[in-house]
């Protein structure tokens, strides 16, 4: 079954600038998809879309068969949750406690267990020692991993990452990277809004958007191997992506490939 | 910037942490009522005493406090003087003739002058400042040859230095005051606090809980935000830019190339932030559940108790006339 399906969906910001246009793929339940796209692909206008945050001009979107409309978006809020880019800009609590709490407060769950959710969530993303402390006091990776807590402790049925690794550094990416993974491995659609392709890697299949429209939805393998596709929509190619790109074009020799290899380091 | 403390939780423990935080703003609206209807200087002079009491017993540094009201200093200097200079009731406690010629005025304009570009090494300004206008009067009354052009006098009025006192103290009691309720108070107890002492004006259908969760958003970002001032101050100086000297047309340029940028900025955090709530379940005017929830102790009956005495006390000395 599909946890998200989206059909035939066109949006427009103030009616000008379309972002969006006739987009239609679904992500079934239990499913890591990444959509890929550069700056301006629509990527995040259809993650804010999904969530009901953006109402779409044309088109339908179903979240786990329930179609969003301004009556449904609130229950449809509580099975699919997002973390944004900025983590500064999502931190809403005085203290990360707070923060894991705001959503909590919002589903009306009760004070006991609102309590325990916030602590084994808050583990889970190892800033159990930094409940009591306020946002100044954090790094941004740290922030984003609170953002994340609060998302988890809501026990949404997906969970939406809107660029939230573009921010952290390296180590703070690969952390919240292994989180995806768990959550898919846990069950828990997962949906990586990026213009990374290390990010993509991982998932189980990419969209690619180029200028507000589907260029290619497939398993993450056959899209990573779509030199063309992915050279159409201005995303760069992983290096050993670009070694295989070039060894099928030709079978080289070693020195050729050491060449190949020397040039490629030059181009960055 | 970060040398302003007020609206600042600095944590800590005595028995002001302990109160419950409608105890404390409650109390803080009483006695800043009772400074305000305080009419002799005893009675000042024991509410200022009363308050440095609160700070030592409950274990607040009176230095930190202090530099809290040090930004505030030139406000408090300014009311002063204002009184002092322009309220001209009562009996005439002190006159000096002031004689205006071609010569004092002259020295004069040179000490402003001097002022004006020797006060960027000088660590105490405010004292250099009154120096410099002390040096001023002194000039104005001492030199009276010459051309004369006019005669002045400079006159401090009873009135005038009371109200001067009543006024300046009022507002270091009450900066205290507040000062002592963020300092002791953590943001989020202040917050529930207010929410539930607004919560009787449902009546006339105001929701306080968004009045609170305005004013908790508020507090949260005025760290980010001034940190975002900083960077951009960095930026700017880093090209140039220079916020401590210049002309005041060149100042007043710069706070605007501050400020527009900062606009942005707040406005782009502010969607974003709705954004982010919305996303969370927020509806606004929903019922929520808590996850403080404050507790009513003896020690607030009896800090309510002994604030409304206080004020109670005031009332009864304003009506007898004492």
């Amino acid at each position: 079954m599909n946890m998200i399906d989206i059909e035939n969906v066109s949006f427009a910001y103030s009616g000008k600038v379309e972002a969006l246009k006739n987009v239609s793929l679904c992500v079934r339940k239990g499913e890591w998809v990444t959509i890929l796209g550069h700056n301006g692909s629509g990527k995040s206008t259809l993650a804010k879309l999904i969530v009901g945050l953006l109402k779409p001009q044309t088109g339908t979107i179903r979240v786990d068969g329930v179609e969003l409309s301004e009556r449904t978006v609130y229950d449809i809020r509580k099975k699919v949750g997002i973390v944004f880019q900025n983590p500064d800009n999502q931190f809403v609590g005085v203290t990360v406690r707070d923060d894991i709490a705001f959503g909590l407060e919002n589903l009306q769950i009760p004070r006991e267990e609102m309590v325990e959710r916030i602590e084994r969530y808050a583990k889970r993303v190892d800033m159990y020692s930094y409940l009591n402390k306020e946002p100044q006091a954090l790094s941004g990776g740290q922030k984003q991993r609170v953002a994340i807590a609060g998302i988890l402790a809501m026990r949404t049925e997906a969970i939406i990452f809107d660029e939230a690794t573009s921010m952290l550094d390296p180590d703070g990416r690969k952390r919240i990277l292994s989180y995806m993974r768990k959550l898919r491995d846990e069950g828990v659609t997962v949906v990586t809004i990026t213009h990374d392709m290390r990010e993509a890697v991982q998932s189980d299949r990419i969209v690619v958007l180029k200028d507000g429209e589907v260029l290619k939805a497939d398993k993450s393998e056959n899209v990573l191997k779509d030199k063309e596709t992915l050279e159409q929509s201005n995303l760069e190619l992983l290096l050993p992506l670009e070694v295989l790109h070039g060894l099928e074009k030709k079978k080289s020799t070693n020195e050729e490939l050491k060449e190949f290899l020397w040039q490629l380091s030059l181009n960055g | 910037m970060n040398r302003i403390v007020i609206g600042r939780y600095i944590p800590g423990n005595s028995f002001l942490y302990r109160m419950d935080p409608r105890t404390k703003l409650i109390a803080m609206i009483l006695l800043m009522v009772g400074v305000f209807l305080i009419q002799s200087f005893l009675h000042m002079f024991v509410a200022l005493a009363l308050v440095t009491l609160i700070l030592v017993f409950g274990r607040l540094s009176v230095k930190r406090v202090y530099l809290g009201l040090r930004p505030l200093v030139f406000l408090l200097m300014f009311t002063f003087l204002f009184q002092v200079l322009f309220n001209r009731q009562g009996e005439l406690l002190y006159s000096l003739a002031l004689h205006y010629t071609i010569l004092n005025l002259s020295l004069a304009f040179m000490v402003v002058l001097l002022w004006g570009f020797t006060k960027r090494f000088i660590r105490f300004r405010l004292l250099y400042f009154l120096g410099a206008v002390v040096g001023i009067f002194a000039l104005l009354h001492s030199i009276s040859f010459g051309v004369v052009l006019g005669e002045g006098t400079f006159a401090v009025y009873e009135q005038g230095l009371s109200t001067a006192f009543f006024i300046m103290v009022r507002l270091i009691i009450i900066i205290t005051l507040s000062t002592i309720l963020t300092i002791t108070t953590k943001p989020t107890d202040l917050n529930l606090g207010l929410e539930s002492i607004l919560r009787p004006l449902r009546v006339l259908r105001i929701n306080a809980e968004e009045i609170a969760m305005i004013i908790a958003i508020s507090l949260r970002y005025i760290p980010t935000l001034l940190e975002e001032a900083n960077k951009i101050m960095l930026a700017q100086a880093s090209r140039g830019v220079d916020f401590q000297e210049g002309k005041l047309k060149d100042k007043v340029i710069q706070v605007v190339s501050l400020l527009v940028p900062m606009f942005i900025i707040s406005f782009q955090r502010s969607d974003d932030l709705a954004n982010a709530m919305e996303a969370r379940s927020f509806v606004p005017g929903q019922e929520r559940t808590r996850l403080h929830i404050l507790r009513w102790s003896k020690l607030d009956t009896v800090a309510l108790a002994c604030t409304s005495l206080a004020l109670a006390g005031v009332v009864l000395l304003r009506v007898v006339g004492w």
